[in-house]
């Protein structure tokens, strides 16, 4: 009990301490390793125990002991010191490197980003110049080229860092003015702009500190890759010559004796080369979290305290021997035990009547109409019983459930242009759905998927079948899901927000098609909307739902002409246009 | 039609490509101090032949004259001598490129045959002991593979499978030191022994072919695998993907629809990684000792030989696109959304 309450509200920190204060166990331990490498390259090479650039050809090849913990290598250097003494050169090779790439990318990419949207030519084809000529540098694998680029300039601390900096400073590049083009679009950039600030001027003093955060954690990411590359460059002979300790060489120097069985000289340096490109791999995460505005304070979502009574009262109809769906006691628990998403829910619903789920967003409407579809969010957990046509949905097996939805038990859900995999053609994807409840040819399939087009509405099936989902309007894909969803002769039909994000001529139409379809079938609808007049028009009850519980539910001319709870008053007065 | 249009545009890209990988290969090498002349011919070389040599790349006159020179014997198929070796570079690269490329292939063969797989099964839900293992290992691995160096992983596993295990064989090159070389059809030695029929040569290819694959597809298969699964797992958890199911697709043809959505991020990243496999190659080659273009690049470059290098890097940069071309054509063919504009 004692770290719940060390959890509670703690004084006001300040800078480091409070960054510290808002950091977890594991990011802590990754902070103290990086502190930890930073010191042993500051410090490492006056604590080694041995010599480190001697030779002692009496030592040879001695394997780890108490003497030389980690052995020696051909030398006779104890491999300890020397592991000690060479992160200063990859990490300070990779640090100045990495710092000179930023200092050279990050401006060119203001400049870029600047260039390419610049209402003058010249400009923008100088930015878009830019960036293709960095497309051919790119085109050079970066340990090749930084491998001739020492082998140009020979060996030594300084032609390596070039190397380095100069095929990592497009990275920095590209960054900074991708981050630019997509901050530019933010109001803070326009009022800058609006001020009169030139654009120039506009991104040095507001741009560039908000793409900080992004650039600083690419930061510690190319510090490790740098840190690879400078010690891959040393393992070929490309970089850092021994005697200077250096972890790419001492694995080089070691890796004929890996063969022979002396794995100790090769062995450590290299976990030590992991370790350094791993934690600061793992650095970078940390801080980006860290500067991530109110990641660490974000608060949770709590919902009302349930009205324990009320929803007693509304919440237990008598059993309907000839329900087709039976909602029972139906509670959702998400995150938090102790506010459901959906909390003891029952109703029912007979063949071939419309049930309207009003409620504002956020009232569960959708939970609710998805764990109907027994395909509640993951993680999840569902209690009471949802039955259909007797049989209950929970203990079902999935195959089973599998072949009652989309056949007896149809969906539509929102923005049907979302809900059609882009990729899939809309006559393969029907197909696939006819086939899947039904024995029959692939062409049989289509065959019926064409006349289910026809039937809701849409012309020439045949391109429609050939047709990908982008090449459809917002209401030929909401066709498109209708006919998927009459395609067996459903017994109930869930749709959710069916009509959402449609003109209002074609929300008419499928509407009074569904309307339509519903009586000549004889088929049971729940739809979920916020839009009361749909209700009012094609349903015959109404159930309201608000904060996940049912607060409301009766035949749709009484609920709407007198609302028993406040909720209902105000979606009433919201859709006459007034002011709740 | 559209296709055609596409393709042939995207074709066309390549010569400015190609003309200006041509002019960076140009300026680095006349970037370097001294003669370039003498420093293809090397410092052994007598006077006469510098001279020729010098004459034949219009050393003498100005720079864009240089730059034809260059292309014309580009052209020709002329990339120059090895001074070290007197060797053609073109006659060295034949023997070499093809051990890279059958390391290249071997590792991405592995990377599509054990790690997308593994990546697939870590991205679904479920899967019982299975999904919950396979879930860990990718766990592991994802965290791993970034950080360890190839070279120093090569090692590793060449002292555990060799000198330990003795269950593969040492870095002794592409065959056993007793193997003959297959008959030249391919120049990949796992191809020619097939080819002729001899599976004592293709076993010991493949055996001293498996360590180098590994580590390439180890370190090199992370941003591919990682891709897979995060690709796999939205596509998964996206709104269509919860409609197929709530219209009750098969479970099989939802899993299927979902990949196709993964599949075009993870070839994009699959080129990327394929496009430093040429960088992967040079230090993984020096580890095991194959042979290839890499440690080619490798012995130029410890030994001055500008000649091998200049045709090296050509030949990285000229590889890369070619990849990123193919990618592009893939992205092409499996997204409708790019081949099909919306058209209504």
């Amino acid at each position: 009990m004692a770290f719940v309450a060390s959890k509670g509200p703690s004084r006001r920190l300040h800078g480091v301490r409070r960054v510290w204060a808002g950091l977890s166990a594991g990011d802590r331990i990754v902070v103290l390793l990086f502190a930890l490498i930073v010191s042993v390259a500051i410090a490492g090479p006056w604590l080694a125990p041995h010599p480190t650039m001697t030779a002692d050809p009496a030592q040879r090849l001695l394997p780890p002991s108490l003497e030389h913990w980690l052995g020696t290598d051909d030398n006779g250097i104890d491999v300890f010191s020397r592991l000690l003494a060479a992160p200063r050169t990859d990490v300070t090779i990779a640090l100045v490197a990495t710092l000179l790439s930023v200092l050279v990318g990050a401006p060119l990419g203001v400049l870029a980003g600047l260039f390419e949207s610049h209402p003058r030519r010249v400009l923008s084809l100088t930015g878009e110049g830019m960036l293709r000529l960095l497309d051919v540098l790119q085109a050079f694998p970066v340990f090749i080229l930084a491998m001739v680029l020492v082998a140009i300039r020979g060996p030594g601390t300084e032609n390596v860092i070039l190397a380095v900096a100069f095929v990592n400073f497009p990275v920095f590049l590209r960054l900074v003015r991708s981050e630019l083009l997509s901050l530019r679009q933010r109001p803070f950039a326009e009022a800058a702009r609006a001020i009169g600030r030139s654009d120039l001027a506009a991104a040095f003093v507001h741009l560039l500190p908000n793409a900080l955060p992004t650039v600083v954690v690419q930061l510690s990411v190319t510090v490790g890759f740098a840190v690879l590359l400078t010690a891959g460059l040393s393992f070929v002979g490309a970089g850092i010559r021994p005697p200077t300790p250096e972890l790419g060489a001492m694995i080089a120097g070691g890796a004929k004796f890996m063969a022979l069985g002396q794995w100790w000289v090769s062995l450590f340096p290299g976990l030590a080369l992991g370790a350094i490109v791993f934690v600061c791999g793992l650095f970078g995460e940390v801080i980006g979290r860290a500067l991530e505005p109110g990641a660490s304070s974000a608060p949770r979502r709590r919902r009302a305290p349930p009205l324990a009574a009320a929803a007693a009262a509304t919440n237990a109809p008598a059993a309907d021997p000839q329900a087709l769906l039976a909602v029972d006691r139906l509670s959702l628990i998400g995150d938090d035990p102790e506010a459901p998403l959906l909390e003891t829910m029952s109703l029912s619903l007979r063949p071939g009547e419309r049930l309207g789920i009003v409620g504002v967003a956020g009232a569960g409407k959708s939970l609710l109409l998805r764990t109907v579809l027994a395909l509640p969010p993951p993680g999840t957990t569902v209690r009471g019983r949802v039955r259909f046509e007797g049989r209950d949905l929970e203990t079902l097996p999935a195959a089973e459930l599998r072949r009652l939805r989309g056949a007896t038990l149809a969906a539509i859900l929102p923005n049907a242009k979302a809900q059609l995999n882009p990729l899939v053609r809309i006559g393969d994807f029907m197909a696939a759905q006819i086939r899947a409840h039904v024995r029959c040819s692939e062409a049989e399939a289509r065959r019926r998927a064409a006349k289910m087009l026809v039937a809701v509405g849409l012309t020439d099936p045949e391109r429609r079948l050939d047709a990908y989902p982008h090449e459809l309007s917002g209401g030929m894909a909401q066709r498109v899901c209708i006919a998927i969803a009459l395609l067996h002769r459903p017994r109930l039909l869930v749709a959710d927000e069916p009509t959402a994000g449609l003109d209002v001529t074609v929300q008419r139409q499928v509407l009074d098609l569904m309307l339509k379809l519903s009586k000549e079938q004889n088929v049971a609808q729940i739809v979920a909307t916020r839009d009361l007049g749909i209700v009012a028009h094609y349903c015959d009850t109404v159930a309201v739902l608000e904060g996940g519980r049912l607060v409301e539910m009766g035949p749709v001319a009484a609920v709407l002409t007198a609302p028993s709870s406040a909720v209902t008053h105000r979606l009433i007065a919201a859709s006459r246009g007034e002011t709740a | 039609m559209r296709s055609l249009i596409y393709i042939g545009r995207r074709l066309l890209l390549l010569v400015p490509q190609l003309l200006l990988i041509s002019i960076a290969t140009f300026v680095l090498i006349r970037a370097l101090p001294g003669d370039p002349a003498r420093l293809e011919l090397g410092p052994l070389a007598p006077q006469e032949g510098v001279d020729q040599l010098r004459r034949q790349l219009r050393l003498d006159q100005p720079l864009p004259q240089q730059y034809l020179a260059y292309v014309e014997r580009l052209a020709q198929g002329n990339l120059g001598r090895s001074w070290v070796g007197s060797t053609e570079v073109s006659a060295d690269l034949a023997v070499r490129l093809p051990a890279t490329l059958e390391l290249i292939i071997g590792g991405m063969l592995l990377v599509a045959v054990v790690l997308v797989p593994l990546a697939m099964v870590s991205a679904m839900p479920g899967g019982g002991i299975a999904g919950q293992l396979a879930r860990k290992v990718s766990f592991g691995y994802g965290l791993l593979a970034g950080a360890l160096p190839d070279f120093w992983l090569g090692l590793v596993l060449i002292f555990v499978f060799f000198s330990l295990l003795g269950w593969a064989p040492g870095p002794e090159g592409r065959l056993g030191i007793l193997d003959v070389s297959p008959d030249h059809v391919t120049g990949m030695y796992t191809v020619d022994a097939l080819i002729a029929g001899d599976l004592a040569t293709f076993w010991s290819a493949l055996a001293h072919l498996a360590l180098p694959c590994i580590t390439l597809a180890f370190v090199y298969g992370a941003p591919v695998f990682k891709m897979v699964r995060s690709s796999l797992e939205s596509a998964l958890k996206a709104d269509y993907t919860l409609y197929a199911r709530a219209v009750g697709l098969r479970p099989t043809t939802v899993l299927r629809y979902a990949m196709r959505n993964a599949a075009p991020p993870s070839i994009v990243m699959a080129g990327v990684v394929s496009g430093y496999l040429l960088g992967g190659a040079v230090l993984i080659e020096t580890v095991f000792n194959l042979n290839g273009l890499g440690q080619y690049a490798v012995q130029a470059v410890t030994t001055a030989d500008y000649a091998p290098i200049q045709a090296f890097v050509l030949i990285s940069a000229v590889f890369t696109m070619l990849v990123y071309l193919l990618v592009d054509l893939a992205y092409f063919a499996l997204d409708p959304r790019v081949s099909r504009g919306a058209t209504r």
